[in-house]
């Protein structure tokens, strides 16, 4: 079932707002009995992984069908390369080799069809996060074609003083024009925001601490009706949306939503727990990950996504002027998607940047588990959950490496590394066969954030020859007993 | 509005305050422009930042009470009924300001029934800051509403023409890319806007109005994908492309074509004139890739010619050759691709799946080799030629440039071959090098009616539908016999009817 966004302030009693809702406090009780709220983390990273630099070996497990290992007793050195800056939390890592972006391979296949932009990173872009098929835009790189995930939980974990989502990171241009991975909607980029301290300065919009002086100032008294500025504000969208066509007032309708939720918003006290102070050292990527946890930790939002950048190549060791996006190309013997360059020096240089990925994912698990809560921390009640744009960093689709990290309230069996058999045909002719679709990955998630969700966009497709690709249901692999 | 139009509207409303703002979430552009209204959502944190411009904005027009005494055009609120005739008097100044039109009798008395509830609350001078900030997050403000008529629901679908005032807002957001001035609202409500010819005479003033100047620079930076050099690939540029360049050069590439783009149009500039005058504005870094004396001042922008055997307009210019180029090498598909997108309006095919997309490098083995050997290497194949016949014929025209934009007569020692040719085009023919194919694009119909159609998009936010392409061809037509001039062209547009009438009821 999907809701649109005024189905959903209807569902919270917003839909002819008279009184401010607060929020139930039972969400944070601290250990006693209630469940704290589960949040899901997308952790984006342009390109994708070297197998041999991800994988490791499953001693004993039979060459075709499921398997899987226990990360848990495994070494520091055991660990594959790119994992291996996360060997500390591995009782907490739920590693899945041999997903595919089916709905990705489906979605080329059909356009090799009917002509339309199929480049590599643009489809990859549209369908990593949305699960369905790309809208097409003449001439301009194609964009997602439906409500991403992250966007999809946003709408149904949003509440008044809670952002639906927080998206975070790098505006990744691939193609010199922006490539977003998050959709409010069709065609519809959700907002990105690349400043750190933009995104702090957005979350104390909503921060409220527990409690306001009885004595104001006059500019305190000037900011106290900062509500009822927002509520003449959407008093005017009101009485304009009737007068104009169905296109108008469906645009005024859903602005005069969000003004409604923002000034929902003003008057809920944030937990007491939560300090909002902005930490401006590290890296750009480092003040994100803390900004995810102090979003989490002050329940400021349940859905975070981070888009992150392709680094600079001085970043990671490599001269100024090296194009990495070559060394992609070129990373992979007998894999790519053009002809069979192989480059030791490019596959080098990808699974430096996956390390590189991989200890700023590191970071933000430390982050997250530094948070008490409940009877456990942050990281125990948060799935972070890293996807790539593409499967490998060759410009394929049917092989990915995905990596989840914290057990979502328990709802994911965490400590493992589990190997999907490839048995699908692609549905690209003359492409290697492929395991089971990221949109079955997706359902498990809108499951573990507490949805009763089957399907996530695509539902089934055809192989090359003709046989059924079932998108559909769970990946009842990965979850606990 | 798009968000260049919501900045410009801020800007001419208040002229005196430039407060730092923070940046506003990417537009998604719709065919290549952000003005589409389709393209245009709201978003949680578009809200947030509307908000919070609002109030920076507000906050600077009434920081104190001679401020606030400029802004509501009273100097004394201090009694009651002077306080109400000066509430009065500044919702309905600066609602009409704002909203371009003047208030209803609903509006006006929703937001004096505000402004007295703060005023009370606080005080006078609150109540104008808060005043100002929800007009400023008004969609009268930040969306150009046309109502529709009271009985379009039940009529048929039928053209009507559009209201004076919203027509004051198309006129100034297309040419002006910004909210009407107050003469063009009071043209409105004179009713003189209702005829071609008054319409024609206002779009002449405001064409000769330097705010003119801003549409003709985002209309070709779109159309021309002008702004590509900003991106991060063009940060950098490898020693043997250009050792002199530097993270501003991009900057100043895209500064370079802007003041050529400007100076060059405004004023009855033609397609001609953009194609292939040698004009140029340049500065330090700007010269010493185009090889002509730098101005004086390092941080000047003076007028140049550059050189003819060397340099005609936009197409040879250093934001469309590196915007249309890699880090460490030029991709003459990709600048043919430029050519035959935004010049034939004709959108590229994909390469099919599994096919070799990286730069094409020479074997040590073969000796050297130019760019265009490797590329004529790589899409020899009979699959590739179905494009890259039209591509390659296009793009190797550009090889005297190298991936920075400079001129070289020279690759790997060897000489340079920037014979090209055009196929599928009403001028089919071979050309040498980019100064001839430059010309040759201003003989082209396609290549007018391609212009004529982009202008009109931009100018109506939308594409166009069926029974507007035979308007479009009549006016391409047009702008062909004026010589190709671009504000003919401009006037022709806001006259003729797409422009002025609108479609309503079921």
């Amino acid at each position: 079932m999907r809701v649109n966004r005024r189905q959903l302030l209807k569902a919270l009693g917003l839909g002819a707002l008279t009184t401010l809702a607060t929020r139930s406090p039972l969400a944070f009780a601290g250990g006693g009995g209630a469940m704290s709220p589960s949040r899901v983390v997308f952790f984006v990273t342009p390109h994708g992984h070297v197998p041999n630099a991800w994988t490791m070996p499953i001693p004993g497990a039979p060459a075709a069908g499921f398997a899987e290992r226990s990360l848990v007793d495994l070494a520091s050195p055991d660990f594959s390369e790119v994992l291996r800056p996360l060997h500390p939390f591995r009782k907490r890592l739920l590693a899945v080799e041999g997903l595919s972006h089916t709905s990705v391979l489906a979605d080329i296949a059909e356009v090799m069809r009917t002509g339309g932009d199929l480049n590599n990173h643009s489809v990859g872009v549209a369908g990593l996060l949305t699960g369905t098929r790309a809208q097409q835009n003449g001439g301009a790189p194609c964009t997602g074609g439906s409500r991403s995930l992250d966007q999809e939980l946003a709408l149904r974990t949003g509440a008044p003083g809670r952002f639906g989502s927080r998206v975070y990171g790098f505006e990744y241009v691939p193609n010199s024009s922006v490539a977003p991975f998050s959709f409010l909607g069709p065609g519809q980029a959700t907002p990105i925001v690349a400043d750190p301290a933009v995104a702090f300065a957005d979350l104390l919009g909503y921060y409220r601490p527990g409690q306001v002086g009885s004595v104001q100032t006059r500019d305190q008294a000037i900011g106290a009706k900062r509500a009822s500025v927002l509520d003449g504000v959407a008093a005017e969208y009101e009485a304009l949306s009737p007068r104009l066509d169905a296109e108008g007032k469906r645009k005024l309708d859903d602005h005069r939503d969000l003004v409604r939720q923002l000034e929902a918003s003003l008057g809920v006290a944030s937990p007491s727990s939560c300090q909002a102070t902005f930490d401006g050292s590290g890296d750009k990527l480092t003040q994100f990950m803390r900004l995810i946890k102090l979003a989490f930790a002050c329940d400021l939002t349940r859905v975070a996504t981070f888009i992150a950048p392709v680094p600079q190549p001085t970043d990671i060791g490599y001269p100024a002027n090296t194009t990495m996006h070559t060394y992609a190309h070129e990373s992979i013997a007998n894999a790519t998607s053009c002809g069979a360059m192989f480059n030791p020096v490019a596959a080098r240089a990808m699974t430096d940047m996956g390390v590189w990925y991989a200890q700023h994912f590191a970071t933000l698990l430390q982050e997250l588990d530094a948070v008490p809560e409940g009877s456990g921390t942050l990281l125990d009640h948060t799935v972070v959950v890293w996807v790539t744009e593409l499967a490998t960093p060759t410009h394929l689709h049917h092989d990915a490496f995905t990596l989840l990290a914290g057990g979502c309230n328990d709802f994911f069996s965490t400590g493992r590394y589990v190997r999907y058999p490839r048995e699908n045909t692609s549905p690209i002719a003359g492409f290697a066969k492929a395991g089971p679709a990221h949109n079955r990955l997706y359902v498990s998630l809108l499951q573990a954030m507490g949805q009763t969700d089957t399907t996530f966009g695509m539902t089934s497709t055809k192989g090359a020859d003709g046989s059924t690709i079932d998108l559909t249901g769970p990946l009842t692999e990965l979850h606990t007993a | 509005m798009s968000d260049d139009e919501y900045l410009n509207a801020l800007r001419d409303l208040f002229p005196g305050q430039a407060p730092a703002l923070p940046p506003l979430p990417h537009e998604t552009a719709s065919a290549g422009f952000a003005n589409a209204t389709e393209a245009q959502q709201p978003s949680d944190v578009r809200i947030s930042r509307y908000e919070t411009i609002a109030n920076l904005y507000a906050r600077g027009a009434t920081a104190d009470g001679a401020a606030v005494a400029a802004l509501v055009g009273c100097t004394d609120w201090s009694m009651p009924t002077r306080a109400a005739a000066c509430t009065a008097k500044f919702i309905d100044a600066m609602g009409s300001r704002l909203f371009r039109r003047p208030l209803a009798a609903d509006e006006r008395e929703r937001f004096q029934l505000r402004f007295q509830a703060w005023q009370a609350s606080i005080d006078f001078e609150a109540a104008v800051f808060l005043t100002l900030s929800a007009m400023l997050q008004a969609p009268q403000f930040l969306y150009r509403p046309e109502p529709l008529p009271p009985d379009a629901s039940n009529g048929a679908s039928r053209t009507v023409p559009v209201e004076p005032y919203a027509m004051a807002s198309r006129l100034s957001f297309f040419l002006w890319e910004s909210v009407p001035d107050d003469a063009l609202v009071a043209a409105a409500s004179r009713g003189e806007l209702e005829t071609e010819e008054r319409v024609r005479r206002e779009a002449e003033r405001m064409l000769d109005d330097a705010r003119a100047r801003r549409v003709l620079w985002s209309f070709h930076r779109q159309w021309l994908g002008l702004d590509r050099v900003l991106g991060d690939e063009h940060l950098v540029r490898t020693p043997e492309v250009d050792v002199g360049w530097t993270a501003s050069t991009p900057v100043a590439a895209a500064i370079e074509s802007q003041l050529f783009v400007e100076n060059v149009l405004f004023a009855n500039g033609t397609l001609a004139d953009l194609l292939t005058s040698r004009r140029a504005w340049v500065n330090a870094d700007m010269a010493r890739i185009y090889g002509v004396a730098a101005p004086a001042d390092p941080a000047a922008w003076s007028e140049v010619e550059l050189p003819q055997a060397e340099r005609a307009g936009i197409l040879t210019r250093v934001a469309f050759l590196a915007g249309h180029s890699h880090r460490g090498a030029t991709s003459p598909p990709i600048r043919g691709n430029g050519v035959e997108l935004r010049f034939f309006c004709q959108p590229p095919l994909a390469p099919p799946p599994g096919v070799d997309l990286s730069q094409p490098k020479a074997d040590p083995a073969d000796g050297p080799r130019t760019n265009r050997m490797l590329f004529e290497a790589r899409t020899a194949p009979a699959s590739c030629q179905s494009c890259h016949r039209g591509l390659n014929g296009l793009g190797f025209g550009f090889e005297h440039y190298g991936a920075g934009g400079r001129y070289q007569a020279l690759e790997q020692g060897l000489a340079i071959d920037a014979h090209g040719r055009l196929y599928g085009t009403d001028i089919d023919r071979t050309f040498d090098g980019a100064v001839e194919l430059s010309a040759a694009l201003d003989d082209s119909s396609m290549v007018h009616r391609c212009a004529t159609q982009q202008w009109m998009r931009y100018a109506l936010g939308r594409g166009l539908v069926d029974e507007e392409t035979a308007l479009a061809d009549a006016v391409s037509l047009n702008f062909e016999r004026s010589g190709g001039n671009v504000r003919a062209l401009l006037l022709d547009i806001v006259t003729s009817p797409t422009f002025r009438m609108r479609r309503v009821g079921k």
